[in-house]
């Protein structure tokens, strides 16, 4: 598998350019003290709606705040969202979908026909419910996000330890006398979560889009938090100064092509009938 | 086969057609434009030509059944169509009588005596009478829709001539005249609307049914009349014929319901409209320089403000009256107004800015970081403070959103110390019904009036409705609670000035509203208009505007 990313890095253009993306988005969340020039939130009432310049290479928004700074603070707040969820609305929809599908008969219906009642509900409209009930804050948008996003990977799960659970070296654990639950840790879930670790990769781009798209709503995080999906918001009524909504969005769309692309390559690498000669 | 291959053929070639139609018809109307309006003199309803005016504005249209209006815009259809007795001329902060010839209040100020001016008729050639006034009033007051609480004070209402109207009150009502100028006191021609289901009786609620016919025609005085109202789309009026005043040289008025800013500002700068009412600051910036258009900035009566709950167990710090003091030091008046966007004016206290007694406009040097810390320290909060700051995410006051505000005050508040964490919810998602409730402690929120007199106002006082939601009892400053009947009991306009003044000398530094702004509004028109307006009561008062 080493081998075979090295092989992909050189081959999969696109595949590179997503990690490369990833990766830099996340290096600039991690060191934006140093790499941001201004306080995020500092507002000089001076400097506002100023265009884009040397000192200030995004330009300045509504109250003077240096764009650049905000987007680069931004993405703690969008990328940290985007991956929380996804890794825990992946780890429930896996366990779930897992033991649905291993289980099988009566309970397998029961937890499976709960799973589409959520999936059900139009998503967006349900994390807007939920965010609306708690309240909004960074912690409640992304529980209402898992709580969204947690049945696609349960059905996927559940569809794919179908057929794993056939095979034979299933079987002859079961005759060993391996207990169920040992079944299910030791040769189901490790043989089944490739599919799943594909989806979570495509997914990120996704959750980020949600997540900003409740932001956009006014149900993400609480002003001036410089979270992407708002200021796109926030910047959306100065229709004529481009640089307050188009750099966060330029952020969200860089953000969610890379992941996308990563989540492709992925694929191509873990699915055998996909994967291609290099 | 065959046929429908020539069918389908046919049809490519007719949207071609179309498609070509259209775009000649744009190009001709641009240039149209650019030769100046004087050039065509046609009939047309579209762009800036003749004698027709086209006016942008936003939608929310409910209805124009004047018994019903109570949304921003309606009243400008509304006052083109009909008269009331009172009105607002330009930035009076006073009512004149319009179809009142005198009136006057009894010695108890609970009975008003107003007299009509002679020779009014409808626009359907009817002779208006006193019955016309009672049959309005009273319908509005018993349809129980939203306008009707301005009824309330009126008891019943004598017609003892045809020239005569008698108002009887429960109570005194300084605010009555002001009361009477509002759309939904239009003066209808009782005669027609009677035949169309209309109907004045205490049931007027579950029997009236001229709402309809309303909505698609006009019945009053008016200089026009209402010929089609396209919902969300467009509203046409034309000259009334029978018009018993001297009108204006517009012949017609097109209203295209067209909110957003950016599109308001291209039809203006493309001459397709000639008046714009809901441009922003942004978009005002776009259209400088641009010829033939010119643009206001003006008050409006909207205010924003932020609200300390007066309750120690719901406010906590900002409960206490220093701080309170010190926060209304710390805020940056100028830099609030500059969010408000250009036009906007910072009020003494919560009696705004044109209204009659008002007293002035907060200095800019009122700031004073040193002192409000002072003050803080003096409260016993040397450091400071966290707070919780509510806002609702989903409103905004003449275009800015309230989160806007609650980010400023954030960042003036940081200045002496006072850390403000901001909750913003959605007016459904909690926050209405616990600022409905006075359960906030520390919020921004925003205020738009009813109907233009100060009285509207008067909910600010503690014991009154906003001022209980910042948990301010009548007991806690039982002086500034009594002004409240006095204003009410001041019939003299004077008199209710000095109340008015006395009100706002006691809240300019204590109490728990402080106003942050009042907001501007923001309209551009084309210049070969004379006496184009924006007023708080009417949006635009198109009986202003003539024809260069």
């Amino acid at each position: 598998m080493g081998r075979a990313l090295k092989k992909m890095f050189k081959r999969n253009y696109l595949f590179t350019a997503g990690v490369i993306i990833c990766v830099f988005w996340i290096v600039m969340a991690i060191i934006a003290p140093i790499a941001a020039p201004y306080d995020p939130v500092a507002q000089d009432m001076t400097m506002r709606l100023q265009a884009p310049s040397a000192a200030h290479l995004f330009g300045t928004d509504n109250f003077g705040r240096d764009v650049f700074s905000r987007v680069i603070y931004g993405g703690r707040y969008s990328l940290l969202a985007g991956l929380i969820t996804v890794v825990l609305a992946a780890a429930i929809g896996t366990f779930y979908g897992a033991i649905a599908g291993y289980v099988g008969g009566k309970a397998d219906n029961i937890m499976m026909r709960f799973s589409e009642m959520i999936m059900s509900f139009p998503s967006l409209i349900l994390a807007m419910l939920i965010n609306a009930v708690l309240g909004s804050s960074l912690f409640n948008t992304m529980f209402a996000l898992v709580i969204v996003a947690w049945p696609s990977y349960a059905r996927l799960m559940r569809s794919v330890v179908l057929s794993v659970r056939e095979n034979e070296y299933v079987t002859a654990s079961e005759a060993l006398g391996a207990s169920r639950s040992r079944i299910l840790l030791r040769e189901i879930i490790p043989n089944s979560i490739n599919s799943v670790l594909i989806m979570a990769t495509t997914d990120i781009g996704n959750q980020i889009l949600m997540f900003s798209t409740l932001s956009f709503l006014g149900l993400g995080s609480a002003p001036p938090t410089p979270e992407w999906g708002m200021m796109v918001s926030e910047g959306v009524k100065f229709f004529n100064k481009f640089w307050i909504a188009g750099f966060p969005g330029l952020a969200i769309f860089t953000m969610a092509v890379g992941a996308n692309f990563i989540g492709d390559g992925l694929r191509d690498l873990l699915d055998p009938r996909l994967r291609k000669e290099f | 086969m065959m046929k429908k291959k020539f069918l389908a053929g046919a049809l490519v070639a007719v949207m071609a057609l179309g498609l070509a139609a259209c775009g000649g018809s744009g190009s001709a109307k641009s240039e149209s434009g650019a030769e100046t309006a004087a050039a065509a003199e046609g009939g047309s309803t579209l762009g800036s030509n003749g004698s027709t005016v086209v006016v942008a504005v936003e939608s929310g249209f409910s209805t124009l059944d004047p018994g019903y209006v109570y949304e921003k815009y309606p009243p400008l259809v509304v006052n083109a169509c009909y008269e009331t007795l009172f009105k607002f001329n330009g930035k009076d902060d006073a009512p004149q009588p319009s179809l009142a010839d005198s009136y006057e209040f009894s010695e108890d100020n609970k009975t008003l005596t107003v007299k009509l001016k002679d020779g009014i008729t409808f626009a359907s050639g009817n002779t208006m009478t006193s019955a016309d006034v009672a049959f309005s009033i009273m319908r509005c007051k018993n349809l129980k829709g939203s306008p009707s609480f301005m009824c309330d004070t009126i008891d019943s209402i004598d017609t003892p001539d045809d020239k005569t109207v008698v108002f009887h009150l429960n109570t005194p009502d300084s605010g009555i005249l002001a009361k009477l100028t509002y759309a939904s006191m239009s003066v209808l021609d009782s005669k027609v609307v009677k035949e169309n289901g209309g109907t004045d009786a205490a049931d007027a609620s579950t029997k009236d049914t001229a709402q309809t016919y309303l909505n698609s025609t006009s019945a009053g005085s008016g200089m026009y009349v209402l010929t089609s109202y396209t919902k969300d789309e467009e509203i046409v009026l034309d000259k009334n014929p029978n018009y018993w005043g001297t009108a204006t040289n517009v012949d017609k008025y097109v209203i295209k319901l067209q909110g957003d800013a950016n599109s308001q500002m291209m039809m203006l700068s493309q001459g397709d409209v000639d008046v714009a009412m809901n441009l922003t600051d942004d978009t005002m910036a776009e259209l400088d320089g641009t010829e033939g258009v010119a643009t206001i900035n003006t008050p409006t009566k909207s205010i924003g403000f932020l609200m300390m709950n007066m309750d120690k167990n719901i406010g906590g710090p900002v409960a206490d009256p220093k701080v309170q003091q010190a926060i209304r030091k710390a805020i940056d008046y100028p830099g609030m107004r500059t969010i408000s966007g250009s036009g906007s004016v910072t009020p003494n206290s919560f009696i705004q800015v044109g209204f009659l007694g008002n007293s002035g406009e907060r200095p800019d040097d009122y700031r004073n970081v040193d002192e409000a810390k002072q003050l803080l320290a003096d409260a016993g909060y040397p450091d400071g403070f966290d707070i919780n700051l509510d806002v609702v995410s989903d409103l905004s006051l003449e275009g800015v959103a309230m989160t806007d505000f609650a980010q400023k005050v954030k960042d003036d508040l940081a200045e002496v110390g006072i850390n403000c964490n901001i909750v913003s919810r959605a007016w459904d998602g909690g926050y209405g019904e616990d600022y409905r409730d006075g359960k906030l402690g520390f919020t921004v929120m925003y205020w738009g009036t009813d109907y233009n007199d100060p009285n509207v106002q008067l909910p600010f006082l503690p014991g009154q409705e906003v001022g209980l939601r910042a948990g301010w009892t009548a007991d806690m400053d039982p002086e500034l609670a009594a002004l409240n009947d006095k204003t009410l009991n001041a019939t003299d306009n004077d008199a209710r000035a000095a109340v008015l003044k006395e009100i706002q000398d006691k809240t300019y530094e204590n109490g728990p509203f402080i106003v942050l702004t009042q907001a501007p509004a923001h309209v551009g028109y084309n210049t070969r208009l004379d006496g184009v307006n924006f007023s708080d009561p009417y949006a635009l008062d198109v009986t202003l505007i003539n024809i260069k």
